[in-house]
C-alpha cells in the first residue's frame, strides 16, 4: 500500500513526487514525456562509510556483484536484458550511498522493475562469483589510483585528514581488504543493506504514475523490511593543527591537495562553502583560476569545493602545477587570495557574476532524465528529503559577502588543514613511502 | 542565414546553446606544425572585441556562460551555454571571438607554454598517453595520426601573424554550420545564427584537406611506451577502418558492437567477466569524414598483460576469420537501435549530433537513418565486411608499460617490441 507523502514542482507542468511503500521503499516520480526514455534508479543508503577496518572497499565491491546471478537469472543475464532495449546501466558508490542506474526505452519500463526488484532481494552469491570481481576490483584499483597521481592523492588526502572517520578510506578499499574479503562477509553485507526500507527509487521520464505505482508495488511490495543497524557512530575529532606529507611520483608536473575542515551537506554553512567553491575556481575569471593559472602561471589547473557528504567532511582545493614551479609557489598565492577574502567582503560584481555561474551549474545538471534523477536522489539519500535540492538552489542565490567572508576566516585556516604534495621524480624506485614533515598525529 | 543552422526547442529548464563550427579541424596541421589548429582557435578565445583575455572571461562569467573552443581532426566550434535571458549578451562576446580577436602576442607565449604543460598532463595519463602514441604509429605519416594539441617542438614553430592569418580562413562562411537549441522561438534562433554569420562574413574558407584511407603497414608491430612503476598496462591494438556513413561502415557496426560495445561483448566476457584481467576491454571504430581506423583497447594488470594480449588477438583472428554468429548480429542490431534513443533524448543532444553530422559532410539527418539501414543489414553482409576489414596480422599494438619488467615477458611470448620508446618523448 502506497502513501502519497509530498509534492515539489520542477518546471512547468512538471513536478516530483514521493510515494513510500508500507514495507519503507521510497519513490521519487518525475513524470516527462518529452523523450519516450526513462532513468530508473535505486539509491541504497550505504557506502564506504558504513564499512569497517579491514574490509574496506565492500560497498563498492558489493556494487559490481550486483550485476551478477540472482536466484533465477543466471550470470549475464541482468546486463543482455538492458542492452536488448538499447539501454544502458551502470552503478556508483560513494561515501554514504550506492546507486544504480538503468536507461532504458519507455516501453521497457516494467522490465527494469522487475529485474531491480530482484536483484534486491534475490542476488546469488558464491565464490566463482566473488573471485572474479574480486581482480576486476583489484584492476580498477590500479586504473585509478594506483597508476594514476591524482587518484594516490585523494586517497592520502582522506587518510591524512580523518584519523577515526570512515572518510578516512578510499571507497573502492585498500587492496589487502579487497585481497581478503570473504564470502560470508559479503552475503552478511547484503542481508543488512539491500532492503526496501533502506532504499529510495528516482524514476524520471516518460512514465504514468499510477502505472508505475501499480508496478513498483507489484514486485516490491512482499520484500520485507530489515532491521538497519544505526548510523556510523564515528566522530571525527576537532583538528588542532596543520598535518602535511609529500611523495614524489614519476611525473615532471607537482600536485598540491588542501583539505580543509568543514560541515556536513546539511548544514546551513555548506551553500555559502559551495558558493565559495565556486568563487575560487569556477570560470576563467574565478580568484584562483585567474591568480595561479592566467597570470602567474603557476599552475594548469586548479579545482576547489566542498564534498556532498552526510557528515562533515572537506573543502578540498587542489592544483596541478606547471613544471617551473612548486607547491610553495601555489601555497603563497592561495595563502594571499583566502587572506584577502576574509580581511574585506567581496563588491557586488563579483557576487552578482559567481550567482549567475552557479545557477548556469544548477541546470546544467538537471538536462537530462538521468542527471535529474541523480540530482533528486543524491538529496533524498543524504539529507533525507529531495526538497533541498530546491532549497539549495535558494540558499546559494541568498549567500552574501558577509557568508564569504566569514566562511573563509572560520573554515579555511591552515590550523584545519591537511596537506599532500606530490613532488616530480622520474627516477623515484619502486618504494612510494610518504615522508611526513608535521602534524598533530 | 546562408550557413546551415539546426535549431532545437526546449522547455523545462531556462538554458540555452549554440555552436558555430566550421569543417576545417586539426587534420589542416602540416608535418611540424601540429597543434597550429588548436593553437589558433584557443588564441582567438583569448581576448576579443577590444577586451583583453581578462576582461572577455570577466565579461563571459558575468554572464554565467560558458564560451568554449573544441577541436577535432575534422571540425572545431565554439559553443555556448547560458541562461535564456543572457543569450543575446553572449551571442554578441561569441561573435567578437569570430570576428575580431585580439590574438596577442602575449597570449601567443602563454597559451604555448600553457599546451606544454598539457603535454605534460598527457603523459601523466596512461589511457591518454596510449591513444597519444598509438594515433602516431598506427598509420604512419597519416594526419589523423598528428596530435591536435601538438609536441613540444611543433609548439615552438607557431608564430603568431600566421596564427591570426589561419583564424581568417578557418572560420569562413563556406565552412560555417550553426546550432542553436533552448527555450526560444525560430525567429530568435535564426537572429543567433545571422550575428554568428555575420561575424565571419566575407573571408576565404580553408578547404578541408583531401585525406587518403589509412595504410597500416604490413605486420604486427608492437611499440612499448617505458614508463616506470607501472602496476598495468594500457594496451591498444589496431588499425585501418572504412569512413563513417559508408556502407562498410554500417555493416561493421554489429561486429564493432559483438565483439567489443557492450558489456556482454565477447572481449568483454573473455577477459573481465570470465579471467578478471582488465576493468574494461572494448573496441571502437573511429567516426570521421574520411577512413580512419578501428581499435581494442584493454588495461590489463601487469602480471597477465601478456596472456591478456595473446588472448585478445586470438578473439581477434577468430573475429576475422569467421566473423560474428547470428544471434550476435540480431541481438547487436536490436542494441544499436534501441540505443538511438538516447543520444537524441534532449534538444542539446539532437543539435549537437545534427551539427556533427553537418560537418562530418553527412546529412544532419543521417542519424535518424541509422536503424532502418541497421536493420537491413543481414549477418552475410556483416561478416563479407569483417572479411575484408578485419586484418589480425597487420596490427599497431601499442602499450603503456615499465619495460625492465614486460620486455622479457613480450620476448618469451613471440611478441619482441618493434621500439621501445620513452613514454616523454613524444
Amino acid at each position: 500500500m502506497w502513501t502519497f507523502e509530498v509534492s515539489h514542482p520542477f518546471a512547468p507542468g512538471l513536478e516530483v513526487r514521493r510515494h513510500r511503500l508500507h514495507n519503507g521503499l521510497t519513490l521519487l516520480v518525475l513524470a516527462d514525456g518529452a523523450a519516450p526514455i526513462v532513468s530508473y534508479q535505486t539509491w541504497y543508503a550505504v557506502g564506504s562509510c558504513h564499512e569497517r577496518p579491514g574490509a574496506t572497499g565492500m560497498a563498492h565491491l558489493f556494487e559490481h556483484l550486483m550485476f551478477n546471478q540472482t536466484v533465477s537469472r543466471p550470470p549475464g543475464v541482468f546486463d543482455r536484458l538492458i542492452e536488448q532495449t538499447g539501454g544502458d546501466t551502470n552503478a556508483a558508490t560513494w561515501v554514504d550511498w550506492t546507486h544504480y542506474r538503468d536507461t532504458v526505452p519507455a516501453r521497457d519500463l516494467a522490465m527494469v522493475v522487475e529485474l531491480e526488484a530482484d536483484r534486491m532481494a534475490n542476488l546469488l552469491l558464491e565464490s566463482p562469483q566473488l573471485e572474479s570481481e574480486r581482480e576486476v576490483v583489484a584492476n580498477e584499483r590500479m586504473q585509478r589510483v594506483d597508476d594514476d597521481i591524482d587518484g594516490f592523492a585523494d586517497e592520502e588526502l582522506g587518510r591524512l585528514a580523518f584519523t577515526v572517520h570512515p572518510y578516512r578510506w578510499p571507497t573502492i578499499g585498500w587492496m589487502e581488504d579487497i585481497r581478503r574479503m570473504q564470502l560470508e562477509e559479503v552475503r552478511a553485507f547484503y542481508r543488512t543493506y539491500y532492503a526496501p526500507n533502506n532504499a529510495t527509487l528516482v524514476v524520471v521520464g516518460d512514465v504514468e504514475e499510477a502505472e508505475l505505482l501499480a508496478l513498483v508495488e507489484r514486485h516490491y511490495g512482499e520484500l520485507p523490511a530489515a532491521d538497519l543497524p544505526e548510523g556510523p557512530p564515528a566522530i571525527e575529532p576537532a583538528q588542532s593543527g596543520e598535518r602535511r606529507v609529500r611523495f614524489q611520483k614519476p611525473t615532471a608536473a607537482a600536485r598540491l591537495l588542501h583539505g580543509y575542515r568543514a560541515v556536513a551537506m546539511g548544514d546551513p554553512d555548506w551553500p555559502v562553502l559551495s558558493f565559495l567553491g565556486a568563487l575560487l575556481s569556477a570560470g576563467p575569471s574565478s580568484r584562483l583560476y585567474r591568480r595561479l593559472v592566467a597570470e602567474k602561471e603557476i599552475a594548469t589547473s586548479v579545482h576547489a569545493d566542498v564534498a556532498p557528504f552526510r557528515d562533515p567532511a572537506l573543502f578540498r582545493i587542489s592544483v596541478l602545477l606547471t613544471r617551473d614551479h612548486t607547491p610553495e609557489d601555489a601555497e603563497a598565492e592561495i595563502a594571499d587570495i583566502l587572506g584577502e577574502l576574509a580581511a574585506a567582503p567581496i563588491g557586488d560584481e563579483e557576487l552578482d557574476k559567481v550567482r549567475s555561474v552557479v545557477e548556469t551549474d544548477f541546470w546544467t545538471e538537471l538536462e537530462g532524465v538521468d542527471g535529474r534523477a541523480e540530482a533528486l536522489g543524491h538529496y533524498q539519500t543524504v539529507l533525507g528529503d529531495y526538497r533541498r535540492l530546491f532549497e539549495m538552489a535558494e540558499a546559494l542565490a541568498q549567500v552574501s559577502a558577509a557568508d564569504l567572508q566569514r566562511a573563509v576566516a572560520s573554515y579555511l585556516v591552515p590550523a584545519q588543514r591537511s596537506v599532500v604534495i606530490i613532488d616530480p621524480d622520474p627516477e623515484l624506485a619502486e618504494d612510494d613511502e610518504g615522508d611526513h614533515e608535521e602534524g598533530d598525529q | 542565414v546562408s550557413a546551415p543552422l539546426t535549431f532545437e526547442p526546449a522547455a523545462g529548464i531556462p538554458l540555452c546553446w549554440f555552436t558555430a563550427a566550421v569543417r576545417v579541424g586539426g587534420a589542416l596541421d602540416p608535418v611540424g606544425l601540429e597543434g597550429f589548429t588548436r593553437h589558433t582557435a584557443e588564441l582567438a578565445r583569448r581576448g576579443a572585441g577590444g577586451m583583453d583575455r581578462a576582461r572577455l572571461d570577466d565579461a563571459v562569467d558575468r554572464l554565467g556562460a560558458t564560451l568554449d573552443v573544441e577541436v577535432d581532426r575534422d571540425w572545431l566550434a565554439l559553443s555556448a551555454t547560458c541562461l535564456e535571458r543572457n543569450l543575446d549578451r553572449t551571442v554578441a562576446l561569441a561573435a567578437a571571438v569570430l570576428a575580431d580577436p585580439m590574438m596577442s602576442e602575449r597570449e601567443h607565449e602563454v597559451l604555448r607554454r600553457e599546451t606544454q604543460h598539457e603535454i605534460d598532463e598527457v603523459r601523466d595519463d596512461d589511457g591518454t598517453l596510449v591513444e597519444r602514441y598509438f594515433q602516431m604509429q598506427c598509420a604512419p605519416g597519416h594526419a589523423y595520426g598528428r596530435t591536435i594539441i601538438g609536441t613540444v617542438a611543433s609548439l615552438e614553430r607557431i608564430e603568431r601573424e600566421a596564427a591570426a592569418r589561419h583564424h581568417q580562413g578557418l572560420w569562413a562562411p563556406d565552412n560555417l554550420v550553426v546550432g542553436v537549441a533552448g527555450p526560444i522561438t525560430p525567429p530568435r534562433a535564426r537572429e543567433v545564427a545571422e550575428a554568428l554569420e555575420a561575424a565571419v562574413a566575407g573571408r576565404s574558407a580553408i578547404a578541408p584537406p583531401a585525406l587518403p584511407a589509412p595504410e597500416t603497414p604490413p605486420g604486427r608491430r608492437l611499440y612499448l611506451i617505458d614508463k616506470p612503476q607501472r602496476t598495468q598496462c594500457q594496451l591498444w591494438i589496431g588499425h585501418g577502418a572504412p569512413a563513417y556513413g559508408t556502407g562498410d561502415f554500417l555493416a561493421l557496426m554489429p561486429v564493432e558492437t559483438a565483439f567489443g560495445g557492450m558489456f556482454s561483448s565477447r572481449l568483454m566476457q573473455e577477459i573481465r567477466v570470465k579471467r578478471g584481467w582488465s576493468y574494461g576491454a572494448s573496441c571502437r571504430m573511429y567516426r570521421s569524414r574520411a577512413p580512419h581506423w578501428f581499435r581494442i583497447a584493454l588495461a590489463p594488470t601487469r602480471e597477465v598483460a601478456v596472456d591478456a594480449l595473446l588472448l585478445t588477438l586470438e578473439l581477434f583472428e577468430q573475429l576475422a576469420a569467421r566473423g560474428i554468429e547470428p544471434d550476435e548480429h540480431e541481438f547487436a542490431v536490436r542494441h544499436l537501435t534501441g540505443g538511438l534513443l538516447f543520444s537524441q533524448a534532449t534538444p542539446r543532444q539532437r543539435m549537437r549530433q545534427a551539427v556533427r553530422h553537418r560537418l562530418l559532410g553527412l546529412d544532419p539527418d543521417y542519424p535518424r537513418t541509422i536503424g532502418p539501414a541497421l536493420e537491413a543489414v543481414t549477418v552475410d553482409q556483416a561478416r563479407a565486411a569483417a572479411a575484408r576489414w578485419l586484418r589480425p596480422d597487420d596490427l599497431c599494438i601499442t602499450l603503456v608499460a615499465t619495460a625492465d619488467e614486460m620486455v622479457p615477458r613480450l620476448e618469451k611470448a613471440g611478441l619482441p617490441p618493434t621500439e621501445i620508446i620513452p613514454f616523454d618523448a613524444y
